[in-house]
């Protein structure tokens, strides 16, 4: 757009008027005509803000304002991107926010970001959603009824006070707080009272790896787990991959570890003891099944072998005391461990503070604490202490409390003593709720104070400590919600606007621990642009080990007793996001089912038992209550004694849910019979030592003789073919290449199948590219199965969720999908993921069986669709051999207002009855080919990413200009682990994988074939 | 020379009918008041039509989605059905025109009835590809008509649009064809019509037929060409219609065989449905005298080699799977054997290949009621085989994720139902007001008049031309 244009059209009077009558004076100069980068905005909206503080206007611009008045350089129909901290989950990962007409449309990773490096998770990612939620507060309520902010602010202050002068207690009810301002202002406030305790627990604790600390180390502190500096990782239960703690931070440091091609020597060995299957056992170089409570003696026995070699003493290793983990593979590991000290990382997901401690004495004689575990600038991201909240419940029973705040968290839901919980809310004077959306807590609540989503509010955060972020507003809030930090300033009756807070906060605490470089506004300004600062650590001493854990005895359990294990799901986690229908929708990246939780048994015990898949089963036991009534799901790799179900499910908030989805006269509903999409099943989680425990033994399973289907998006999950139906040689399918680590250095091209020369295509490439040939490369070793991408496509291409009914019919909509195949017998299986997406294919069958030409191949090598030429005949959908091809069976429901505000409107939403599929995100490709046209430069190679990769935690997606010959993807293209599926058809695909190379020791070696 | 055992001159129309017994015999159906039975199977029919247009109506107006199809499984019923009925409409022609030109006089007994079928049968089948889109309100689009959306126009590369050439030419052909083969017969029934609105139509669509020598060698010479024109496409439609698998990449479908399997197959059926349409008309009507045991007996020989030729081809598939060395293609066919849809597998190949063989005997034969039945399993059986091509190569292709399973809901089933209701209704209402044998065609074949004549003569003859029919002039009426 040139500059007059600009004038002409985009400069209201009233703003113009407004110019003249400041300075006048630009501050900003630099800029190419008609253009204003994001720095040199956040910097005229800091001026602004400075004019304002001085006096020039009625009040301090502390808001996002509407685009009533377009602000300079923005353009409608143009994209912007701000830097900020998602706020999804305690993690702090960078977020990029894309910003398009005033509305935030799209969330994604911030590069560059320390933690996330780039990537962003499924769950940050929908947070999106979470904004644009119908079912959000719309404004406070007092005793259910809808009532204004200042007779919130009123009462509360009036029974403030009366406590205050009464020297009753105030209880702060939160999860972990990572915000600097936000915990000097609950200071502030809780100060202000005789008897006044902020408490925060984390409903997915990790509440005995710092109890665990305080024994060792003195200091009750999460480290950070550097898997960047890690040779070795032994997990135990932790899956730090998909769910534990901080996944994106976790699975970017362990990518750094697994290049392939370019740091083959440095490749880590990742082994994995657990219980179920985790997406982080699925990744994992080695992987054993162990019992649930025999973690800790293996670890013991590890511990004990480790000490031995090291010389440090312990005790000999149990003879033969070991049941499913060989005495062998503990020696090699342990003979492993010690040759690379410092180097390795040992970590448990337990919650049993005695496993933790033998956990840190284990990194400790391994010398990991301060290389690969960091406790000098630890983590923040879980600060939760389970015994807090025992001893809050205690005082709320005995009545001592009289004001409980409860911010954010939802206890009622999930923890176990929630009923006990709701009911003494009851006999408390004031209970204030400040969340985002009703469920199961605000119901007890008299006062309802809603808050801001993430994107509607200042915010800052030091999830790590050094790495300091801001997070700024994007839109001005839809509905009448103020944040925490807004509430807890007019309680203390300092009111002060948040981005006052905190930057007074920053000035005060943040700046002085930078070096000082910088005045605070430059500094400031730079954090705003960034999204993040370095700064140093408040402590600088590290703390020292101090004492040794002891060994543990093998838990003694039945052989006949299951245990339960509630676990964490990619998408639902705790449930705080159940409200979100893309996470209720996409598919679990291990069991791939969707829209429900159901029990998890192995192939084992399935088979005695004599379950099959869908059927329901009962789940009995001590102290159990109620017996737990579930589907089952077949899933191998998990030991035989353990039935595995998902938290965060059966939320009173997945009520809406009812009627998702096309209704019909054959549709069935996607909720359960108890209105509510899944089982909650945080009352079976028991206490011990005061930490939340997510397993219970002594239970027992049966079959109830019921049924139900799940809504599943794979329902054969190997990559051979049944057996019975193999034809010679055709057992296994071609369509995944892997190979050892040992195996590729002494042969590039070891795993593959390809007999190139037998795949040589009978015709020329009768339609050579000239200009750019787009192509994509996924590197194998690189994806873990996060499923980011998944949700990264359908935000960016709104694609529609079709409900439970639709997935269990097998017409979810994703674009791009997750192919998980298991290969192995039984319960000893090897997993891999494989992202499966239209493949552009340069001689696409979908494109000349079209009567209509509704798919056609463009000039760059992109097979595109065209939504209104397209009749509907599905044909193209018939013979696409990756069957990645949507077909729009229904009108899928857009018939929320304020849900529509998310879609994207580059990309069309698409009507009934036409085909849709991956575009390789062409509004992109365009957009940045309109860009360097308009700056008069060429297209570089990485300006383009994909949704997919973008977001990708791992960067496994690569995307690019085959036709440049310097770019990335042709360097791939290249590489002797290069294959492409199917190719043996001729149908000459743009997508192409790099073989999946495991890092084995050598005893199980990966089947070869072809 | 040894004995013939049927006398090549024992007549195909027995009763020694006179011409104008045939014409009082077939246009007296139509003259008399329709009978009970046919008023019971009319409206039976219409309500089937009925439902099955509730079906449909229901689909378009909510979506695709009402029938059972997944992201694998794109096409099932109504690609089967269409192609179902399409073989169905092959008969027609093959009798009409391939068995005129090489002189089958036996022909002379069904051939109005199989054009009519073939005619109801391409609509039934037609219908398919038009509400299996997604968007059926476009359906033009697929047509090559100018328009101003620039070079935006059809894919000729498509099967899909080689289909809507093939089929929309078949039907026009066997509609000109059926309809100046029923000429003569209408200036028949308008000769016997009293004056009034019946007579004033029927003499309208009979085209002032006169019964002159120079209109019948006009007549004669037009039937010649357009059974000339219509030979190819009974190779031709179904030819095409196999393209739409035979030219795609998915294992099961992507065979060089398709054609003439396809084509001995739609004869196969054709045949079996319009041996179930004649002895249905034949009792109902009472036609026993003009289609005898020795139309069966023809025609049930084409079933056997028609159905032995399908039978070879689905022994060729498996070999050529099982050669190729190719492990997709060898799955799908240990799949289609022996996978969750081998029940369909297995009730094709006994219906196509086993039961057929039951006619070798001649017992079986001259046994009507056997012949009825076998001519339904026949049918069944050449659903299945649409059924087990579609279905079992499409839900377990070459990706094992996207494995799916494929089960009709009652909307598709009723769709399939309601195309029945659509083909009796027609068929029906044809019994009802034309004559559902062709009374010119079989007058030409009387033995009335003949016994005398020697054999000679009948190979220089033109048959119809040379015997003076005076009734069809009118002058008796």
């Amino acid at each position: 757009m040139s500059p007059n244009s600009t004038d002409q059209y985009w400069k209201d009077p009233e703003y113009a008027g407004k110019a003249e009558s400041g300075n006048g004076q630009v501050p900003w100069t630099e800029d190419a005509p008609g253009e204003v980068s994001r720095r040199n905005f956040l910097r005229a909206a800091g001026f602004t803000a400075a004019i304002a503080a001085a006096g020039c206007s009625k009040a301090p611009v502390d808001k996002a304002l509407p685009l009533v008045t377009q602000a300079e350089g923005m353009a409608p129909a143009r994209s912007r991107y701000y830097a900020s901290v998602c706020g999804a989950c305690e993690a702090g990962c960078g977020a990029l926010v894309k910003s398009r007409d005033g509305r935030p449309i799209k969330l994604e990773g911030l590069p560059d970001h320390p933690l996330s490096r780039g990537g962003l998770c499924a769950v940050g990612q929908a947070a999106l959603l979470g904004l644009y939620d119908s079912h959000r507060f719309t404004g406070p309520q007092r005793e259910g009824q809808a009532c204004d902010w200042l007779e919130i602010d009123r009462i509360v202050l009036q029974k403030l006070d009366e406590i205050r002068t009464a020297g009753g207690a105030v209880r702060l009810l939160t999860s972990t707080v990572t915000s600097p301002t936000l915990n000097g202002v609950i200071a502030r406030f809780l100060a202000r009272f005789p008897d006044a305790r902020h408490l925060a627990y984390d409903p997915l604790s990790c509440s005995a790896i710092l109890d665990a600390h305080a024994d060792t180390h003195g200091i009750r502190v999460l480290p950070r787990y550097r898997f960047d500096r890690s040779d070795v990782i032994v997990s135990f239960d932790a899956d730090f991959l998909g769910t534990w703690i901080s996944p994106v931070e976790y699975a970017a440091g362990y990518r750094e570890r697994r290049r392939i091609e370019d740091k083959p020597e440095t490749v880590s060995f990742h082994v994995q003891f657990e219980s179920r299957m985790s997406l982080t056992g699925t990744n994992a170089d080695l992987r054993y099944r162990v019992a649930p409570n025999e973690s800790g003696t293996v670890l013991s026995v590890l511990a004990d072998l480790v000490a031995a070699r090291l010389g440090a003493g312990g005790a000999p290793p149990p003879a033969g005391g070991l049941n499913t983990v060989p005495a062998k593979v503990l020696e090699d590991l342990a003979a492993r461990l010690v040759t690379v000290p410092g180097k390795s990382l040992i970590i448990s997901g337990s919650q049993d503070i005695a496993v933790q401690r033998l956990c840190n004495t284990l990194n400790h004689i391994l010398g990991n604490y301060g290389s690969t575990l960091d406790i000098a600038e630890p983590s923040y991201q879980k600060q939760g202490r389970d015994s807090g909240f025992v001893t809050l419940l205690d005082e709320l029973t005995s009545g001592k409390v009289n004001a409980l705040i409860v911010a954010g968290v939802n206890p009622v839901y999930e923890l176990p003593e929630g009923q006990i919980l709701a009911e003494s809310l009851d006999n408390v004077d004031l209970v204030v709720y400040c969340g985002e959306r009703p469920n199961e807590t605000s119901g007890h609540a008299g006062l309802i104070c809603p808050d801001h989503h993430f994107l509607e509010s200042w915010g800052d955060v030091e999830a790590v400590c050094g790495i300091a972020a801001l997070r700024q507003p994007l839109i001005r809030p839809l509905f009448n919600t103020r944040s925490l930090l807004d509430s807890l300033n007019v309680w203390a009756e300092t009111p002060a606007s948040a981005y006052d807070a905190i930057q007074g906060h920053w000035q005060e605490h943040i700046h002085p621990r930078t070096d000082g470089a910088d005045p605070f506004q430059t500094f400031w300004d730079r954090t705003l642009h960034d999204g993040w600062a370095r700064v140093k650590p408040e402590t600088a001493a590290a703390p020292t080990f101090r004492g040794a854990g002891k060994s543990l005895a093998d838990g003694s359990a039945s052989q006949d007793d299951f245990t339960l294990i509630a676990y964490p799901k990619i998408g639902l986690l705790d449930g705080r996001h159940a409200y979100n229908p893309w996470l209720q929708e996409l598919p679990d990246p291990v069991s791939k089912v969707t829209w429900d939780n159901y029990a998890c048994l192995s192939v084992a015990a399935a088979k005695e038992s004599g379950v099959k898949e869908g059927d329901i089963i009962r789940i009995e036991g001590r102290g159990l209550g109620d017996a737990l009534e579930l589907p089952a799901h077949i899933q191998p790799g998990q030991h035989d004694r353990v039935v595995a179900v998902a938290l965060g499910y059966g939320q009173e908030t997945t009520g809406r849910f009812a009627n998702i989805g096309p209704q019909w006269i054959l549709s069935h509903p996607s909720v359960g019979g108890n209105g509510l999409v899944g089982i909650r099943v945080h009352g079976l989680l028991v206490r011990e030592n005061g930490c939340l425990r997510y397993e219970r033994t002594g239970l027992r399973v049966t079959r109830t003789g019921e049924t139900a289907a799940l809504a599943s998006t794979q329902t054969h999950h190997t990559i051979t073919v049944p057996e019975r139906l193999a034809p010679a040689g055709g057992l296994r399918r071609p369509i995944i290449q892997e190979t050892t680590l040992d195996a590729y250095r002494a042969n590039p091209h070891s795993g593959s199948h390809a007999q190139h020369d037998e795949y040589k295509p009978l015709f020329p490439d009768d339609h050579p590219k000239h200009g750019h040939h787009w192509a994509m490369a996924i590197d194998l070793t690189a994806c873990t199965g996060c499923s980011a991408c998944v949700i990264a496509c359908q935000a960016e291409n709104n694609v529609p969720v079709v409900g439970k009914d639709e997935v269990r019919r097998r017409r979810e909509m994703h674009w791009l999908r997750i192919d998980r195949y298991y290969s192995g017998e039984g319960d000893e299986i090897d997993v891999v993921h494989q992202p499966m997406l239209c493949h552009h294919c340069d001689n696409a069958p979908c494109e000349n069986v079209c009567p209509v030409l509704a798919t056609v191949h463009t000039q760059e090598g992109l097979n595109a669709q065209v939504y209104n030429r397209c009749v509907g005949t599905r044909y193209c959908e018939n013979n696409c051999p990756y069957k990645v091809r949507r077909f729009n069976w229904f009108r899928y429901r857009y018939d929320d207002p304020v849900e529509n505000l998310a879609l994207n409107p580059d990309v069309t939403v698409r009507s009934r009855g036409i085909m849709e599929k991956c575009s390789f995100c062409v509004q992109r490709i365009q957009d940045a080919k309109y860009e360097a046209k308009r700056r008069q430069e060429p297209l570089v190679d990485g300006v383009i990413l994909t949704a997919c990769q973008q977001s990708c935690p791992t960067q496994a997606i690569v995307f690019g200009d085959l036709n440049d010959p310097e770019s990335l993807i042709a360097r791939l293209v290249q590489s002797p682990r290069h294959f492409r599926v199917l190719e043996e058809i001729d149908v000459r695909p743009s997508v192409g994988y790099l073989t999946l190379v495991r890092n084995r020791m050598g005893e199980r070696e990966v089947e070869h074939h072809g | 020379m040894a004995e013939v055992r049927i006398n090549p001159r024992e007549p195909w129309i027995l009763g020694r009918k006179t011409p104008i017994q045939v014409s009082n015999d077939i246009c007296g159906i139509l003259e008399r008041k329709p009978t009970r039975l046919w008023w019971m199977a009319f409206l039976t029919s219409l309500t089937i039509l009925g439902i099955g247009t509730v079906a449909v109506v229901y689909q378009i107006s909510t979506g695709i989605g009402t029938w059972g199809l997944n992201k694998s499984v794109g096409w099932a019923f109504d690609i089967t059905n269409f192609v179902f009925w399409i073989g169905i409409g092959h008969a027609g022609t093959l009798i009409s025109a391939i068995l005129f030109l090489f002189r089958q006089k036996w022909r002379t007994s069904v051939n109005r009835a199989a054009e009519a079928m073939t005619l109801f049968a391409v609509a039934c089948a037609g219908l398919f590809p038009l509400i299996h889109m997604g968007r059926p309100w476009l359906f033009f689009w697929i047509f090559p008509y100018p328009n101003f959306r620039g070079p935006l126009w059809v894919n000729f590369r498509s099967p899909l649009v080689w289909d809507f050439f093939a089929i929309s030419t078949y039907f026009t052909i066997s509609f000109v064809f059926w309809y100046v083969g029923l000429i003569p017969d209408l200036a028949t029934i308008r000769d016997r019509a009293k004056p009034g609105l019946r007579r004033a139509i029927v003499s309208f669509f009979s085209f002032g037929w006169t019964g002159s020598y120079r209109t019948w060698v006009r007549y004669e010479v037009v039937y010649l060409l357009l059974a000339g024109l219509a030979t190819p496409l009974v190779v031709s439609v179904h030819t095409i219609v196999s393209w739409d698998f035979a030219t795609s990449v998915i294992p099961g479908w992507h065979t060089t065989i398709f054609p003439p399997y396809f084509v001995a197959g739609a004869i196969f059926s054709g045949f079996a449905m319009v041996l179930t349409l004649m002895l249905i008309a034949r009792k109902v009507m009472h036609l026993e005298d003009y289609f005898t045991h020795r139309h069966t007996d023809a025609m049930c020989k084409i079933i056997i080699v028609t159905g032995s030729i399908v039978g070879l081809a689905y022994l060729t598939e498996f070999f050529t799977a099982a050669y190729s060395g190719n492990s997709y293609e060898q799955f799908v066919f240990m799949n289609r054997a022996l996978g969750p849809y081998a029940w369909a597998y297995w009730t094709m190949v006994t219906c196509n290949v086993i039961s057929p063989q039951l006619l070798w005997f001649r017992k079986v034969r001259s046994n009507l009621m056997a012949v009825f039945v076998l001519s339904i399993v026949v049918n069944i059986g050449m659903w299945f085989e649409r059924f087990v091509i579609i279905v079992t190569s499409l839900h377990r292709d070459y990706l094992p994720s996207s494995w799916a399973e494929y089960a009709p809901t009652f909307i598709e089933v009723l769709t399939l139902l309601g195309t029945f209701g659509l083909f009796f209704t027609l068929f029906l209402l044809f019994c009802r007001f034309l004559p559902v044998i062709a009374i010119s065609e079989v007058k030409g074949i009387l033995s009335h008049g003949r016994e005398q004549e020697q054999v000679a003569d009948v190979h220089f003859r033109d048959e119809r031309a040379t015997e003076s029919e005076p009734e069809t002039t009118g002058v008796h009426a």
